[in-house]
């Protein structure tokens, strides 16, 4: 058993953040909750997401959830943004139990993206 | 980037002198009998003890009679504090301290308030410092016993322990100094410092885990009620059998300790120095504590918009500490910090670099441009404040 805090997807995903930063003509969501500050911008085209990137203040469990989150969602059809559950990617990563307030931001982030691209919301 | 880890938490607790370390196999190999027992391998045990109370009362200029072995500062912390209370409680129940003590203290004052003392915590000022006129005017006709320690272990801040000594004897206080990070690493006199009880522990000074002492001065009035009730060892102040191996261990440290301890701060300072030169130009970065009249083997360093959980994280492999070392599982901001009036923000984000008799310049150079790399790295990585 390990007595690191991080597992090694985590590390790999706080060190490396592909897609942190930020994309031009992207509908954005930006969320401050929960000692985290997180920006979600996303652009999308018939259907698909095509780019996901965030910004984000916070501990490396919250980075490293962002970071996997805009990278398996990338090229999926909008709607699965809906579908997006904390739990989840808390089991995948893992993150402890106790910063299950922070991943729900994350949450509440991409369910909004999602509803905004549905909506057909304007960059912004 | 090296794989190497570069331990910087020296205040956390350091490497066992390899000196320490040949001594303390040697004694369990060969010097295993009770100290306690009445024949020759238990008076050679006793003896070897003798030796490092002798070490030990030379490194704080006090007699070793004067000594008695703990399981480290925490519990000297206790035996001194609850002890004292209880002691003079018969004369009044009122206490003072700082809410800037280490958890060995604090919780002990907070234990006794619940038993009905009465406690006065002074905060400090912006710097950490405790001014003495302050202290002196917390002092009242039932206060019986003060504890105020000597190095902060989070900002390294140092207390004007000779002056706020010379109030207690004024005023007939007690006076415990927790030294658990000054002693071994700065010059402790106390046959010239006012000074009643001070707590010391091995393992701060490259000496090993798991022991301690608190020294008692001879001197009327100044006695302390057990807290450990058992045999009749250490004249029944601390029951138990004496870790033979231990104890010779933080002997020899402490002897260690006494002849280097200059060329120790100079090496201190002077790595100190670096680090500071390397990180001083980090955009809102900050110090917490003082510099000019801090312990030199600690640096503190807030910063602006960073979180402190991923800034460890960003470190590695360099070893450091956010906050005590003890509260490291806790993720709430260092109480210590949060009283220099630091805002929660920038209490998380907190480091302290804490340096050794081993760290070396390349260490400290190599440590300031990794904090640098980092603190941007993060910020790059984080949104806009809103406005």
């Amino acid at each position: 058993m390990s007595d690191d805090p991080y597992s090694p997807l985590v590390r790999e995903s706080f060190t490396r953040p592909a897609h942190a930063g930020d994309l031009a003509d992207a509908v954005t969501v930006a969320i401050e909750d929960q000692g985290i500050r997180l920006r979600l911008s996303g652009t999308q085209a018939d259907g698909r997401i095509k780019a996901l990137r965030f910004r984000v203040w916070g501990c490396p469990h919250v980075i490293a959830a962002c970071e996997y989150c805009c990278a398996r969602y990338e090229g999926q059809a909008v709607e699965s943004l809906g579908a997006f559950r904390a739990s989840d990617i808390m089991q995948i990563l893992p993150v402890p139990v106790e910063k299950t307030g922070r991943i729900l931001v994350l949450e509440d982030a991409v369910q909004s993206l999602g509803q905004r691209f549905c909506d057909g919301s304007l960059p912004g | 980037m090296t794989d190497r880890l570069i331990y910087l938490d020296y205040a956390a607790s350091t490497p066992v002198d390899k000196r320490v370390a040949r001594l303390m196999l040697e004694c369990r190999e060969t010097n295993y009998a009770n100290p306690s027992s009445n024949h020759a391998a238990g008076r050679r045990s006793a003896a070897t003890i003798a030796t490092a109370a002798d070490q030990v009362g030379e490194l704080l200029n006090v007699a070793p009679g004067t000594i008695v072995w703990t399981s480290g500062a925490t519990e000297s912390d206790n035996l001194a504090i609850a002890g004292g209370a209880n002691f003079r409680a018969h004369r009044g129940k009122h206490l003072v301290t700082m809410p800037t003590e280490h958890k060995a203290v604090t919780d002990v004052f907070r234990q006794l308030e619940k038993q009905g003392f009465e406690v006065t915590w002074l905060e400090p000022d912006k710097n950490g410092r405790l001014h003495p006129d302050r202290f002196a005017a917390a002092l009242r006709a039932d206060t019986q016993l003060a504890s105020i320690m000597y190095v902060n272990n989070e900002t390294g801040v140092m207390q004007d322990i000779a002056t706020l000594g010379s109030i207690c004897r004024e005023h007939d206080v007690l006076f415990h100094v927790d030294a658990a990070q000054a002693a071994g690493k700065v010059p402790i006199d106390l046959g010239v410092l006012p000074v009643d009880l001070l707590s010391l522990t091995g393992h701060k000074f490259y000496g090993p885990k798991g022991i301690g002492a608190l020294y008692i001065a001879d001197r009327p009035g100044c006695r302390v009620q057990p807290i450990l009730f058992g045999g009749g060892q250490q004249r029944r102040i601390r029951p138990g059998t004496l870790p033979t191996d231990l104890i010779a261990g933080l002997g020899l440290a402490a002897d260690i300790a006494a002849s280097s301890i200059d060329a120790d701060l100079r090496h201190l300072k002077a790595l100190r120095e670096t680090l500071w030169e390397g990180i001083r130009d980090v955009d809102g970065v900050l110090v917490n504590g003082d510099l000019e009249s801090g312990f030199p083997g600690i640096l503190s360093v807030s910063v602006d918009d960073v979180e402190g959980e991923s800034l460890m994280l960003a470190l590695e492999p360099i070893c450091v500490a956010t906050g005590s070392a003890c509260n490291a599982q806790v993720q709430e901001p260092s109480y210590v910090l949060r009283a220099l009036g630091r805002s929660d923000d920038l209490a998380q984000s907190a480091i302290r670099f804490s340096l050794g008799r081993p760290t070396r310049e390349e260490d400290v150079v190599f440590a300031a441009r990794r904090y640098c790399e980092a603190v941007a790295r993060l910020r790059e990585l984080a949104p806009e404040v809103a406005a």
